[in-house]
């Protein structure tokens, strides 16, 4: 077991320090629960991930495939295009010498092959996201190359409308059991993305999750998504073998990278 | 002869000791598998007892996997026996275990590195566990096999872990039906009956709830009498130091804390 632990490829999530809190990147054969207020760039994450999977295995990544079950609207197609072509010329300017290779290597890399990479599913309501998870055992069985599933965001759904709390909490329990359970066999990283309440305790607000109370245990790992002034930040506050540690990071015109790089950032909307 | 054949009721009958047997094997500390962590251990008065069942219930990421991984890792390396750690979030990390091995007192170190750590990594049994069928399947796999195995100390299991048990619970309990709820005793009862039975230490970690006002232990009130002992952790925001406090204890007094921490990957 300590052997395939550390031969398990990483997902790179295009920042260096973002991926050094989190041992080398996100872990396939894990759930990673990423939670953070809207704006700071969930999505932002969520896509980069599914680009990034899908990097060849020549230039140091998975090659595989993505699913990225939408709950909210939020996937920007344009968006995706432009990560894409973002993380196609960082792969360029770090493997110069490929290019003279195989030629059919080279014609992979085009947006359109990362866009095709991606199974959408768009989810409208707690009843289509159970569904979707259900049925997500027979995909996987059928598509093996997929690598890495992102749910965004996760418990939204689950916040409006539900009135017997009891059912929404063996529900979500129930569901998080299933997402544990294929990561496992699929050998896949599965991705949540949750939203972050504020909470009145012990005399200060503090940030909290989603349904936090009902469902916070049901992860391998979690990383909090937070504002430091006009600064995107990242905190590790779980994992089974990594300590607590947090590193700012940036969202570019070309996707997520590191604090403090050239291109363009997207600013902090009031 | 019929009466020849039958076997004597007495000849079925368990072994006894007596007493001061008893005394004298609490005293060497036998009666307990330590966590290897300090606080945790003089607040349960040496250890994870043999026989009883003990929960260790806290909110999210206040060190309850850690606790699993220090009792694992400490009771492997010590050669107390074998361990299996039943994991419900993938969170069972071998290169944690190397980490906690390395950090152990230079007296228990008898033996190079990575021949210790491929010793330990032997005997803990790691299984991934899913859903309530699946638990008790595998427990009820592990009766077997502590029923019919020739018993040779290091391979015996003494631990048994479940991290966490109530993630398992937590999908059926709570509704109208009461199915779910006489599950989850079922579960205790077979616990209890496989540590004392098997000599075993059973660690169980619980998560928290929303209570009125303050977090609660998931589950609720009738899982709470399950346990023999019953400690809550939290973590100081932050840090690596965490305070323990015990809810239910057969001999101690409860509301005692303690500061125990982990050290640092």
């Amino acid at each position: 077991m300590l052997s395939e632990e550390q031969s398990q490829k990483h997902i790179t999530t295009g920042s260096g320090d973002l991926n050094g809190i989190l041992g080398g990147g996100i872990h396939c054969k894990e759930v990673t629960e990423i939670g953070g207020v809207p704006g700071i760039g969930k999505t932002q994450l969520g896509i980069q991930l599914a680009i990034n999977v899908q990097i060849p295995v020549d230039y140091g990544g998975l090659g595989g495939k993505a699913i990225y079950i939408d709950t909210e609207g939020s996937f920007m197609v344009e968006r995706v295009y432009q990560i894409a072509e973002g993380c196609i010329s960082d792969i360029m300017e770090y493997f110069p010498c490929h290019h003279d290779k195989s030629s059919s290597g080279q014609e992979n890399l085009q947006p359109e092959s990362f866009l095709a990479g991606i199974y959408y599913f768009r989810i409208c309501s707690y009843t289509e996201q159970i569904a979707v998870i259900n049925y997500l055992e027979k995909f996987l069985g059928e598509h093996k190359d997929v690598r890495i599933v992102i749910i965004d965001s996760v418990t939204f759904h689950f916040r409006q409308d539900f009135d017997d709390l009891a059912l929404r909490t063996r529900v979500l329990c129930g569901l998080s059991l299933k997402l544990m359970k294929l990561s496992k066999s699929y050998n896949l990283a599965v991705v949540l993305l949750n939203q972050v309440t504020t909470k009145f305790t012990e005399g200060s607000f503090q940030l909290t999750l989603a349904l936090g109370d009902s469902w916070s245990h049901s992860c391998t790992n979690r990383l909090i998504l937070y504002w430091k002034g006009n600064e995107r930040c990242a905190y590790l506050d779980k994992s089974p073998s990594l300590p607590v540690a947090s590193t700012p990071y940036a969202v570019t015109s070309k996707g997520v990278r590191d604090a403090g790089s050239s291109s363009c950032k997207r600013v902090r909307v009031m | 002869d019929m009466n020849e054949e039958q076997p004597h009721v007495e000849d079925r009958c368990v072994p006894w000791s007596d007493g001061m047997q008893l005394l004298k094997d609490a005293a060497e500390g036998k009666h307990f598998l330590p966590t290897g962590l300090e606080g945790i251990d003089t607040l349960l008065g040496g250890g994870l007892r043999k026989g009883q069942l003990t929960e260790i219930t806290g909110q999210s990421s206040s060190g309850k996997t850690q606790v699993c991984l220090y009792s694992a890792a400490h009771v492997a390396a010590r050669h107390m026996g074998a361990v299996l750690y039943l994991d419900t979030s993938n969170s069972f990390s071998p290169s944690r275990i190397a980490h906690i091995l390395d950090e152990l007192p230079i007296s228990l170190i008898k033996e190079p590195k990575d021949m210790r750590l491929k010793r330990v990594m032997s005997s803990i049994i790691c299984e991934s566990v899913f859903d309530i069928f699946a638990l008790f399947e595998v427990l009820d796999r592990l009766e077997v096999s502590l029923n019919c195995k020739v018993t040779n100390g290091s391979n015996k299991i003494c631990l048994l872990i479940i991290d966490s048990v109530s993630s398992l619970l937590a999908p059926i309990i709570g509704g109208k039906n009461s199915q779910g709820r006489s599950m989850m005793i079922s579960v205790a009862m077979i616990l209890k009956k496989l540590a004392h039975k098997h000599n075993l230490s059973v660690l169980v970690t619980n998560h928290m709830v929303a209570g009125n006002g303050a977090p609660k232990p998931a589950l609720g009130e009738s899982w709470k009498a399950a346990p023999h002992i019953r400690l809550m952790i939290s973590r100081d925001r932050g840090s690596n130091i965490c305070t323990a406090t015990t809810l239910k204890h057969t001999l101690l007094a409860c509301g005692r804390h303690m500061k125990f921490q982990f050290l640092p990957s």
